[in-house]
């Protein structure tokens, strides 16, 4: 296959990874904790948005039939959804990270528990929209063609959506993180959040940034992905969010750039894996990943792990 | 950059929260002892105990309701409620109103094993289900080594009724079924040379129903140019699709799950393809139609199940379904289930006409249950059916159906071709 159709492929496949991995490691970055409900945010960003451009509920859930009285139109509703997610990860924060943290308890306990908020997520989900698939309306991009030819290369016009977006929101973070006041604050929190502390930062505060950032993540990746392949049940995010866990892991847990390297990698590697060894893509991913880590345990742009004695 | 944008933590990655190997082994044999005891407290066998008639005549049901199979699980609980309604409003079993539980098995094998040992335990007589292949190679070896008598109303794959002889299904096999759309894509369109074929390595029912497909293919001289490789919970394809265009394919054939199908027709449309599609029983239900919307129009699918077949039996079922779903067509999957819960049924009031089922104990009924499901014959939605003496369903009428579109792309049909 052209080199060129290959590198489009990967990059837009990475592309979601990284945009999922980005919302991991601000939690990360923070907490030091991997948010296990990520991925029921990012479901629910799908959802959120589906309901805002006037989809309805299906059959099979307690809110059966219903439709919003109004339909926004999809750049509206997208960074609208993203909000509500914003919104519910800071939800989570307060009910399934704060108490742990106010007792100090061990940072496993704040993934388990999270891990249990997400399962609630999930759960609700279903129980309110039913456990069927929803795909947000062909069309709904406008006049926008459904896909693109370049250099010879075909993608889908929502992957390269999805690609600028992706890039984007690393940008503006990165800006943000450098450039203002509370970004730096935040940086300083992620090295210490006692020393921030005592520096007049309110850690707390910036904790709740962090989960309020990374759910509009979530909830705008969520969007993304329902517009580009469709709902396919409250469970959807799961197989996003191990895969964004490897990208994590492979970029350097805590890396901005990291997470989205770590994407763009493993999609590149999912998408240079030959047509006929194409149902091992996974396998061939996640031996990458295990090769690196081998050579270079703290991942691509991770610092080497403190040890304590 | 790294170092500005950098937001490491130090971690402490600690050996607490691991468990001495002493203490998991003392931690273990308490259990082993807790499981030994309980297992000690128990009755007598609840096997050798009469059937329990007390809330119906038991019998359950185990679909897919919940993750990336729940729309077939969806249409199948419509089918059975429906048939549960029609024979309970007939008198049931002799009198005795059949009691039917569902359970959910999520869409994965450890969900399906553990509803089979639910309902097993429960006491029922006979389970229906699981609904994906997939499902049915790791749990219907549960119940055939509880010998409860199960009937398949959605397996397709090679192999089932070969799991053991309390292994029954109503579902035809994909090697009967899935030839003859390929014929009839190669009537339509006698120009066809090319052909691409996409399908999960990782279901049952997609690897055996593929095998089937491109020996199809290949019998008609038309060995595929390609065959891609997906996985179950795959939904972006881009990858597998732009590499088989490549090969300029003016056909392609997909054996994919419902959600994963209805994906890769809209992205294969997307990305420009433009010739003729065949899809497998997988996607035979109306729910693909908000997936692929508009790009489902003019894939051809065969089915082991027509609304138009003219017979009592599915005038009954299409009276019930239309009352009940505003006119809707039913889909396969609705009418098979309805089917097994008929089967079961009318077996059951066989068995319980020559000695009551309150004379027999579990174990018993149990057994005389399964020979009686295979000694029948039966007037279905799908036609008149019987079984081999492995459980195989024999079934006289297929059909090859497209779907058509209305032009909003938002609900369509299975139009049978004549």
């Amino acid at each position: 296959m052209d080199l060129i159709q290959l590198l489009l492929n990967g990059l837009s496949l990475g592309a979601v990874y990284a945009l999922f991995a980005l919302g991991y490691t601000l939690v990360f970055s923070v907490l030091g904790v991997i948010n296990f409900s990520h991925g029921a945010v990012f479901t629910l960003g799908a959802y959120f948005t589906y309901l805002l451009i006037g989809g309805q509920a299906g059959a099979n859930g307690l809110l059966a039939g219903l439709q919003l009285p109004f339909a926004l139109p999809f750049a509206l509703a997208l960074p609208l959804a993203g909000l509500a997610s914003a919104l519910v990860a800071l939800l989570i924060e307060r009910v399934a990270f704060r108490p742990l943290r106010r007792r100090g308890a061990d940072s496993l306990l704040a993934l388990i528990s999270s891990l249990g908020a997400g399962v609630i997520l999930v759960n609700l989900i279903q129980l309110l929209m039913g456990a069927e698939s929803y795909a947000i309306p062909i069309g709904t991009l406008g006049a926008l063609p459904a896909a693109l030819s370049l250099g010879g290369a075909q993608v889908r016009t929502v992957q390269v959506l999805l690609l600028a977006i992706s890039v984007l929101l690393l940008v503006v973070l990165s800006v943000w993180l450098e450039g203002s006041r509370s970004g730096k604050a935040l940086q300083a929190v992620s090295e210490d959040p006692v020393t921030a502390q005592l520096l007049g930062i309110d850690s707390d505060a910036m904790i709740r940034l962090a989960f309020g950032i990374s759910g509009f993540l979530a909830g705008v990746s969520g969007g993304l992905v329902g517009l580009s392949v469709s709902i396919a049940g409250p469970y959807f995010g799961i197989s996003y969010g191990l895969k964004a866990l490897g990208v994590l892991v492979l970029g350097g847990l805590g890396s901005v750039p990291g997470a989205m390297l770590g994407g763009l990698i493993i999609g590149l590697a999912e998408a240079f894996v030959p047509a006929a060894w194409s149902g091992w893509k996974d396998a061939v991913a996640y031996g990458f990943l295990f090769l690196i880590l081998v050579l270079r345990p703290q991942g691509l742009l991770g610092k080497p792990q403190a040890t304590k004695v | 950059m790294t170092g500005i944008f950098r937001l490491q933590r130090r971690t402490e990655l600690s050996a607490r929260t691991g468990l001495g190997g002493r203490r998991l082994s003392a931690l273990s044999l308490a259990l082993l002892g807790s499981a030994l005891a309980l297992g000690g407290c128990g009755g007598p066998d609840p096997e050798q105990l009469p059937v329990n008639l007390s809330q119906g005549v038991p019998l359950g049901a185990v679909l897919a309701m919940s993750g990336n199979a729940n729309v077939y699980g969806q249409d199948q609980n419509t089918g059975l409620s429906l048939a549960l309604a029609e024979l309970n409003g007939k008198g049931g079993i002799n009198g005795k109103p059949l009691a039917l539980k569902i359970e959910d098995s999520g869409s994965d094998e450890p969900g399906a094993n553990a509803a089979f040992t639910l309902q097993i335990n429960r006491g029922v007589l006979a389970l229906i289900g699981p609904t994906l292949s997939q499902q049915a190679f790791s749990a219907d070896p549960i119940a055939q080594r509880r010998r409860v008598p199960v009937v398949a109303p959605s397996n397709t794959a090679t192999g089932i009724p070969e799991i053991g002889h309390f292994i029954s299904r109503v579902s035809a096999q994909s090697s009967v079924i899935a030839p003859l759309s390929i014929a009839r894509a190669l009537q339509l369109n006698p120009g066809i040379r090319r052909a691409a074929v996409f399908y999960a390595q990782d279901d049952a029912y997609s690897s055996a129903e593929t095998t089937i497909f491109q020996q199809a293919l290949t019998a008609k001289g038309l060995k595929p140019v390609t065959v891609q490789r997906t996985q179950l919970n795959d939904q972006d394809f881009q990858t597998q699709i732009t590499a088989a265009l490549q090969q300029k394919p003016d056909l392609v054939v997909l054996s994919l799950q419902a959600v994963d199908g209805g994906n890769m027709i809209r992205q294969l449309r997307e990305l420009g393809y433009k010739g003729a599609i065949v899809v497998g029983n997988g996607m035979n239900t109306p729910n693909i139609y908000p997936i692929c919307q508009k790009y489902c129009d003019g894939i051809l699918i065969a089915q082991a199940y027509s609304p138009e077949l003219k017979s009592p039996a599915n005038s009954a079922f299409l009276r019930r379904f239309q009352a009940s779903q505003g006119g809707a067509i039913p889909p396969q999957l609705t009418a098979q289930a309805w089917t097994a819960l008929q089967v079961l049924a009318e077996a059951l009031q066989r068995l319980d006409r020559r000695q009551s089922l309150q004379q027999r104990n579990l174990a018993e009924a149990r057994q005389a249950l399964m020979a009686e499901i295979l000694s029948g014959t039966y007037q279905t939605p799908l036609g008149e059916i019987r079984f081999t003496p492995e459980g195989e369903v024999i079934q006289k009428n297929f059909f090859v159906a497209q779907v058509r579109m209305d032009p909003s792309g938002k609900s369509g049909r299975f139009a049978l071709l004549p």
